[in-house]
């Protein structure tokens, strides 16, 4: 069966050969101590569900994009795209009685029905926090900290992690007193940064003034501390200047803790707006196409599986880290024993002694002679032990 | 950004000379520059700028994954290739209309209406399969797509197609191929696009460069446009 199907995979998914499996597996190691050490704690969910949990809201849960399949009883089921919405249904169910905040990781793999690119495989994995129960600006910095800290537990050094507040956004499109079609369309090029769609909307609707200004703020505002000012006192709607000073709060008590340096403010980041209600974020490496970590504020989540609650996380993509760190080979787990022997029984015995000792060793009952062991001792790089002598 | 250079995919072609052409408005470094030779890298390391000559259909895909910060191409084949990107400026020049166009007398037999056209003869011949998909898919029209990759004007002259979705600029083509124009789909010009990760770290970097070819494009376009 030359060239048939049992020999290839699909597009979009991949096997991870032994260095790039360990070098998946000690990225993942890492980012779940990272996170454990700020008391969050893993959980699993299944890898299907009913497909009613991903159409929850939830910003991966569009339709096209779900692996969707049939049970026994005819019920829909998908694989999961993300792990925020199962999270959601498992704190709304078995963990309702919980004392809130809860902060709970994950590190799964998840599945999206997209055009494999760079960086984008239909099954890919991700590691990322949940932080339940708490709406206040201290969640909120601490998940923006958290996310700093592990992009540097995951050997990253470069990045940048930009900040953005959808509800600003929101409060300036609301103050603007604009109909709702072009709100909608402006919503579109804002999210998708088409600038030359808003210079039609500008001119189509004779957009001008201060109600120009503001949008074209909202598209491209970007920098720290000065470009929050600038926009404190271009938004002076009540709508945008409540979720304003939050962000103004967040920003300043992480330039306190001395994280400025791997953060900026662009209030043209806006995720998916649907689902996002607050604080959002991506963070950047230079040379990568596309943001290695995303997350924000989803207070609207919770509700939909009947526990309304705030909530903020984020998650990493690991491939994509792994491809910032240029890392095709992970770390070669070499060193330790060849045990050879022509007494099978004897070679098991030395074998568990030194494993015990916490040695990595290898077995070998098929030399017949000290010096063909020693060759294949020498040729795995491995230090020989002949227990015929 | 490779190491301190800033790097620039600009299209092969027609398009690629006006890009050049308003590379140089602009005050960017522009010398020797030509997009048909075949050196496809050209480096300015004094103004810390990098050029790469791509096919204008790839321009998007070397912007997508980073290995270029920015680029300039139609708009026409930014909606084909679907890229996810950053649209900053309407550049002006390299205007071109996609159309759906007929044989003359198919288009007349079928009293001028798209619905009857398509009643009987549903094969459309294209190199542009999504912009075709997405317009007949948002009439409700059911049509089957055949992809070409040139002369698409040939396509129902031969049999292979009942109608075309192409992009002309001043209509000349068709009519010596005997075809109408039936409906508009939309019309396009060059556009500068930016990498999202790029365009938000490299911001500093990237801003003077928009602004200078943004402000270029507005006093009076890149000479051959012919937007009306």
């Amino acid at each position: 069966m030359i060239n048939g199907r049992n020999l290839l995979v699909p597009a979009g998914v991949r096997d991870f050969l032994p260095a790039e499996a360990a070098a998946l597996r000690e990225l993942e190691q890492k980012l779940v101590t990272c996170f454990q050490s700020w008391g969050y704690q893993e959980v699993l969910t299944p890898a299907f569900e009913f497909v009613a949990t991903f159409q929850a809201g939830s910003p991966a849960g569009d339709e096209d994009s779900l692996y969707k399949f049939i049970d026994r009883q005819g019920r829909v089921l998908a694989l999961r795209p993300e792990m925020t919405a199962p999270i959601a249904r498992l704190v709304a169910t078995s963990l309702r009685r919980e004392t809130l905040p809860l902060r709970l990781c994950y590190c799964a793999p998840v599945f999206r029905f997209e055009e494999p690119r760079a960086g984008r495989q239909r099954e890919f994995h991700q590691a990322g926090v949940e932080l339940i129960g708490t709406g206040s600006v201290a969640a909120d910095v601490e998940i923006i900290a958290l996310a700093v800290e592990a992009l540097l537990a995951a050997g990253l050094e470069n990045f940048r992690l930009g900040i953005g507040q959808v509800a600003v956004t929101r409060g300036v499109l609301q103050g603007l007193d604009l109909p709702p079609e072009i709100v909608t369309r402006i919503k579109v090029a804002l999210a998708g940064k088409d600038l030359v769609a808003l210079e039609q909307i500008y001119s189509e609707y004779h957009l001008a003034g201060p109600q120009r200004r503001q949008l074209e703020l909202l598209a491209t505002l970007h920098g720290g501390a000065e470009a929050l000012a600038v926009a404190r006192q271009e938004f002076n709607q009540t709508g945008a200047l409540a979720a304003l000073d939050g962000l103004v709060q967040v920003w300043q008590a992480l330039a306190a803790c001395g994280l400025e340096r791997w953060l900026f403010i662009d209030l043209g980041i806006l995720r998916d707006f649907n689902y996002y209600t607050g604080i959002v974020f991506e963070g950047y490496v230079p040379g990568l196409g596309m943001p290695v970590c995303g997350g924000g504020r989803y207070d609207g989540l919770l509700g939909q599986f009947g526990y309304p609650c705030p909530a903020t996380g984020f998650a990493l993509g690991l491939e994509r880290v792994l491809l910032a760190r240029e890392e095709g080979r992970g770390p070669v787990r070499d060193g330790g024993y060849l045990v050879a022997g022509r007494d099978l029984a004897q070679v098991l015995r030395r074998a568990g002694e030194l494993r015990r000792t916490g040695a990595r060793v290898i077995l070998d009952g098929e030399s017949h002679s000290r010096g063909e062991a020693a060759a294949r001792a020498a040729d795995q790089g491995l230090d020989l032990l002949w227990t015929d002598d | 950004m490779v190491g301190d250079l800033l790097t620039l995919a600009l299209p092969k072609g027609k398009l690629g000379e006006g890009a050049i052409q308003l590379l140089r408005q602009a005050g960017l470094p522009a010398s020797g520059v030509d997009p048909e030779a075949r050196q496809l890298v050209f480096t300015f390391p004094a103004a810390g700028a990098r050029y790469l000559i791509c096919r204008p259909t790839d321009v998007p895909t070397y912007v997508e994954h980073g290995a270029a910060d920015l680029g300039i191409v139609g708009k026409d084949t930014l909606v084909e290739a679907g890229a996810d990107v950053f649209e900053l400026v309407d550049l002006g020049f390299g205007y071109c209309r996609f159309v759906v166009a007929a044989p003359r007398q198919r288009w007349e037999a079928a009293g001028q209406a798209l619905e009857n056209l398509l009643a009987g003869s549903r094969r459309v011949a294209t190199k542009f399969p999504r912009v075709a998909a997405a317009f007949f898919q948002e009439r409700g029209l059911p049509v089957e797509i055949i992809k070409l990759h040139g002369n698409i004007e040939l396509a129902p002259l031969a049999g292979l197609a009942d109608l075309i979705v192409d992009i002309v600029s001043t209509g000349r083509t068709l009519t010596e191929n005997d075809l109408v124009e039936v409906a508009p789909i939309f019309s396009s010009t060059a556009r500068l696009i930016a990498n999202r990760v790029s365009y938000r770290i490299n911001s500093q970097r990237l801003r003077p460069v928009i602004d200078a070819l943004r402000q270029a494009a507005t006093q009076g376009g890149a000479g051959f446009a012919t937007n009306p």
